[in-house]
């Protein structure tokens, strides 16, 4: 009875119907994705399968100013994990075999957990070739676990140049959001120092290799044959300033000490060594740096991290005379044949003490015997403006603006400075101890070694450097860098009078007689800074050959007493490895024979 | 008697030739998307070696008697659901489900045999009376025969095979003649139980909607009533058969309402194939040049996402072939159906439609991202043997059927 509706035509037309409709649909949907769509689908595939992988390329090495390596690339192996494919179970195994705390590496995967989890975590860098050998033997039973060679930082030449070089580390994200279009997370990026300043030049330029990846992101092989791959740049090589044997002396010198040493070239600028002391070991930062080597360097009370030679301020004591001496003379406020009579002190208001009676004494003499009562005279005929004035000419009261790292700028107060804090009848007395540099007035190592130097070379240098330049590897030939030229309105007879003074400091009856050398004449200048917490600072600024400087240095020694006997000794064996060892290389060198000549005849 | 050597007479090629080219089809995409994958070396040559035995296989059902069929429809229910219930017990465990009995050497899903055992015995009792199917106890027991083995599959779980099965016993309702009412009846429980899972407004609209349908179609207000009642209760099932889902199902719930929202977890599938499909753009990529398919994006695409590989391979204009070939085929089957007026074999060929029809519509709707990533094959594309056997013998029931049509219709 029903048969009217069974297989009856509306039934097979709905049928129909439905089968028509739903293939429409699918052709409709192809039609969209495969020919409309296609494109986004295009990029998405391409997306899929195709991995940039970074090419780091090697960072610039560093040489000194013989094309000694002072600082270059070892490999190193870097454990690491990739979590997609690790077992957490292992967390305990590696802690042991890598002697790390236990939990430390599943607290660095956590650290990582916010990127993929294909990309992987580097877990520890500079792992020893027994590990190495280890993870290859069971590399079965340590899924995700492996190893890459790096590159990390070496100092093959004996120099530790900690505050010098600086160290790299893992880019800050601050940085990286700032530098988002080169750097990615996890990047070595120079954290101070050399690194720091030149490391748009030490990076190179990256590379890509574009891959082909399947779905588990693992590699299948080239994409396109590797012909749309970008070759990494290598790093420029710098060719620094620096004597590696100076530099090397220098440390050696003031290890166990606090303080710093800077020698400057005085014709080019050119710093010849900068040491600050304590240093501290920087391949402790190549590997990934141990919370132990962390905690030590930050509680060391000495801090080791401060760079004394461009950030420490102290008094520069009786070194400033020099600075006096130039203004009175250039000023013409005196002259050589001036004469002041020193009975042991000077009195204004007060009585200032001389460490000796020194009779009448003339400007050459008095910077020889470092007779205070001539200098307490002086700072009255210039003025503490007109003594700010040279002050700022020489390079004191501002940043240098040398090419590595932070500095500090010093002060050399002005009258305004003390009518701000006293009113218009300042007392006058505060000038007196000014004039032999103490009270309040601070400069840093380096600026002690650049005026040096200024006045080394009669009032002429350039802006103080590190870096000389790069090597090009194609010609073997350096690529200057550019300094600004620096020059004094001083007259030359000035220098000639304050310079004879200085070797007389050395060579006549001076107060660093002792550091008299048979090879070369040292002229120079002790200082002692007058500490209230402790010890004095012993200071020292000098320079050699006298007749032809080569090289200018500043010795600041912390709380150990009398700059002639601390500071002096140290700036001799500098100056000694420079211009016997450092300079000898140099084939333009013809000086240095006659320096030896010369240096016989004074010698006793 | 005069015998008629006509091949066309023995050999319906409409429904021959699309299911060689599909074949050729799948063989050629499988063998593209396992030549670079270790894991499936040598699925190529197994499934060679099923097309090739299926076609024995064919050729022997297709020159059975074609009452064959009516008589073997109760034992072989039996038997299917004697290895349903076994399958249950001693069965291997594929992907989240016990879905497979070994057989030696190859594995075997009962519940692929079910199907045309379903078919048969189901098409047997909607022919046996020519009575009015809107009685209620027809319905019961037409409802009983059929869903014994969905709950028996449902159990595995193996939520493909139960939509598969739910959908044909419907439409084989539909064709004999069940009333616009009673589908309603026995279509809504799934509709709202699906609609109580997307969430409690989806449940409330729906519910909403039926009552306004019943009270269209019908004014018997205890009947209504009844049926809102039943429909409560299995919102309310659903909702906790969800809960009580294995989670991999879940998961494939869930990421069909957003994909993007786990692009690495069970969104993952369906993004990629649409991405293989969409960037095979007009001509494709050309065959072995597919990088999703050769990098191995969708995971075993040679079985469920063997479409994806043709699409990107060859195209717009391979994928369109393939819709073609099956509109063809699915048409000429409907047509054959309809023109059998032997009520058992005209519900049997239906049966067989439904069936091919679904797994048409689900494998390639969630491919191409319209319908959700359920675990169902391509009829005679994709790779596996038990579906490609079991597909082959319901086209060669149906080819029966149409070589003894003369004494049908």
């Amino acid at each position: 009875m029903n048969r009217i509706s069974f297989a009856s035509l509306n039934r097979k037309a709905i049928l129909v119907g439905v089968l028509f409709t739903v293939t429409l649909i699918f052709i409709i949907r192809l039609f969209q994705m495969q020919v409309i769509n296609q494109q986004m689908y295009d990029e998405k595939s391409a997306g899929n399968s195709i991995k940039a992988i970074e090419q780091i390329p090697f960072r610039g090495v560093f040489y000194d100013r013989n094309l000694n390596l002072l600082v270059d690339n070892i490999p190193a192996y870097t454990l690491r994990i990739t979590p997609a494919d690790y077992d957490t179970s292992l967390n305990k195994i590696l802690d042991a075999v890598l002697d790390f705390d236990e939990g430390t590496v599943s607290n660095i995967l956590k650290r990582n957990r916010i990127y993929s989890k294909y990309v992987p975590i580097r877990i520890k860098r500079g792992i020893d070739f027994r590990v190495v050998s280890w993870l290859e033997e069971n590399s079965n039973y340590l899924p995700g676990v492996d190893y890459i060679v790096e590159m990390q930082r070496g100092y093959p030449f004996g120099v530790m140049g900690s505050h010098l070089f600086g160290y790299s580390k893992e880019i800050s994200p601050k940085q990286y959001q700032q530098e988002k279009d080169y750097y990615r997370p996890g990047d070595y990026v120079g954290h101070n120092g050399i690194e720091k300043a030149y490391e748009m030049e030490l990076r190179g330029k990256k590379g890509f290799k574009y891959v082909l990846v399947d779905s588990k992101r693992k590699e299948i092989g080239p994409y396109k044959d590797g012909n749309v791959d970008k070759e990494s740049i290598k790093g420029k090589d710098l060719v620094l300033s620096i004597d590696g044997y100076a530099q090397k002396t220098a440390e050696e010198e003031m290890k166990g000490k606090r303080g710093a040493v800077v020698a400057i070239e005085p014709e080019s600028g050119e710093i010849l060594a900068l040491v600050s002391s304590p240093e501290y070991d920087l391949n402790q930062f190549s590997y990934v740096t141990t919370k132990e080597f962390l905690e030590q360097i930050y509680n060391d009370p000495a801090n080791p991290l401060f760079n004394r030679a461009t950030m420490s301020l102290k008094p520069p004591g009786s070194t400033f005379k020099i600075l006096a001496a130039i203004a009175a003379l250039d000023m013409g406020v005196i002259n050589v044949n001036t004469v002041i009579h020193c009975g042991g002190g000077f009195t204004f208001g007060r009585f200032f003490k001389c460490h000796g009676s020194h009779g009448s004494v003339n400007v050459i003499h008095a910077i020889e015997k470092s007779c205070n009562t001539f200098f307490y005279n002086l700072i009255y005929k210039i003025g503490l403006n007109n003594l700010k004035r040279y002050a700022l000419e020489f390079g004191f009261s501002k940043k240098t603006g040398i090419d590595i790292g932070e500095e500090t700028a010093g002060l050399i107060t002005d009258e305004d400075y003390y009518e701000k804090i006293y009113g218009k009848n300042w007392p006058r007395s505060i000038l007196a101890s000014l004039g032999i540099g103490q009270g309040e007035i601070s400069v840093t190592p380096l600026q002690l070694a650049y005026f040096t130097a200024i006045t080394a070379n009669n009032g002429m240098s350039y802006k103080p450097h590190v870096v000389k330049g790069y090597l090009d590897n194609n010609t073997g030939k350096i690529n200057k860098y550019e300094f600004p030229k620096i020059k004094t309105s001083v007259k030359k007879e000035v220098f000639d009078i304050v310079k004879e003074g200085m070797f007389l400091v050395v060579n006549g009856n001076g107060t660093a007689t002792h550091i008299r050398s048979n090879k070369f004449k040292i002229a120079g200048k002790t200082g002692t800074a007058q500490n209230p917490h402790g010890k004095d600072h012993a200071l020292f600024i000098g320079f050699a050959p006298y007749e032809n400087p080569k090289i200018a240095i500043a010795v600041v020694v912390e709380n150990v007493g009398f700059g002639g006997t601390h500071a002096a000794p140290i700036a001799k064996k500098v100056i000694e490895a420079y211009l016997t060892k450092g300079r000898s290389i140099n084939k333009e060198d013809k000086i240095f024979t006659e320096v030896i000549q010369t240096g016989e005849e004074i010698a006793d | 008697m005069r015998i008629d050597y006509h091949i066309k007479d023995k050999i319906d090629f409409y429904i021959v030739i699309p299911v060689l080219l599909l074949l050729l089809l799948g063989l050629i995409a499988i063998y593209s998307s396992t030549f670079n994958n270790p894991l499936a070396q040598n699925n190529f040559e197994k499934q060679l070696y099923f097309a090739l035995s299926s076609i024995f296989i064919f050729l022997i059902i297709h020159f059975i008697p074609t009452n064959t069929f009516k008589i073997i429809s109760i034992p072989s229910y039996a038997i299917g659901i004697i290895l349903l219930l076994l399958v249950l017990v001693i069965g291997k465990k594929v992907s989240g489900a016990k879905s497979w009995l070994g057989l030696g050497v190859f594995g075997f899903q009962p519940s692929e045999f079910a199907k045309i055992a379903t078919i048969l015995m189901l098409s047997n009792f909607l022919s046996r009376n020519n009575n009015n199917i809107d009685s209620i106890k027809d319905i019961l027991i037409a409802l009983t025969i059929g869903f014994i083995p969905v709950a028996l599959i449902f159990l595995e779980p193996d939520m493909g095979s139960s939509i598969i099965f739910f959908f044909f016993i419907l439409v084989l309702l539909f064709w004999k003649g069940l009333s616009i009412l009673w589908l309603v009846v026995v279509i809504s429980p799934a509709v709202v139980a699906l609609s109580a899972i997307f969430g409690t407004t989806t449940f409330i609209i729906s519910l909403i909607l039926l009552l306004g349908i019943l009270f269209l179609l019908n004014r018997d207000l205890f009947f209504n009533g009844s049926v809102f009642a039943l429909n409560l209760a299995s919102g309310f099932f659903a909702d906790y058969v969800y809960n009580i889902l294995s989670p991999h199902q879940q998961a494939r719930i869930n990421s069909f309402l957003d994909p993007s929202s786990d692009p690495l977890g069970s969104g993952y599938n369906s993004i990629q194939a649409m991405v293989a499909v969409g960037s095979g753009g007009i001509f494709g990529k050309g065959f072995m040049n597919g990088n999703q398919t050769q990098l191995q994006y969708i995971p075993e695409q040679w079985t469920d996402f063997i479409f994806c590989a043709i699409s990107e391979e060859f195209g717009f204009i391979g994928s369109i072939t393939v819709i073609i070939l099956f509109l063809i085929l699915l048409g000429r089957i409907l047509r054959n159906a309809s023109n059998t007026r032997d009520e058992f074999l005209s519900l049997t060929q239906i049966g067989i439609f439904a069936v091919l029809f679904i797994h048409f519509l689900i494998n390639v709707g969630m491919v191409i991202g319209l319908v959700p990533i359920i675990g169902v094959p391509l009829p005679f594309v994709s790779y596996g043997g038990s579906s490609l056997i079991v597909n082959v013998i319901m086209i060669a029931i149906v080819s029966n059927i149409y070589r003894t049509r003369k004494n049908y219709t």
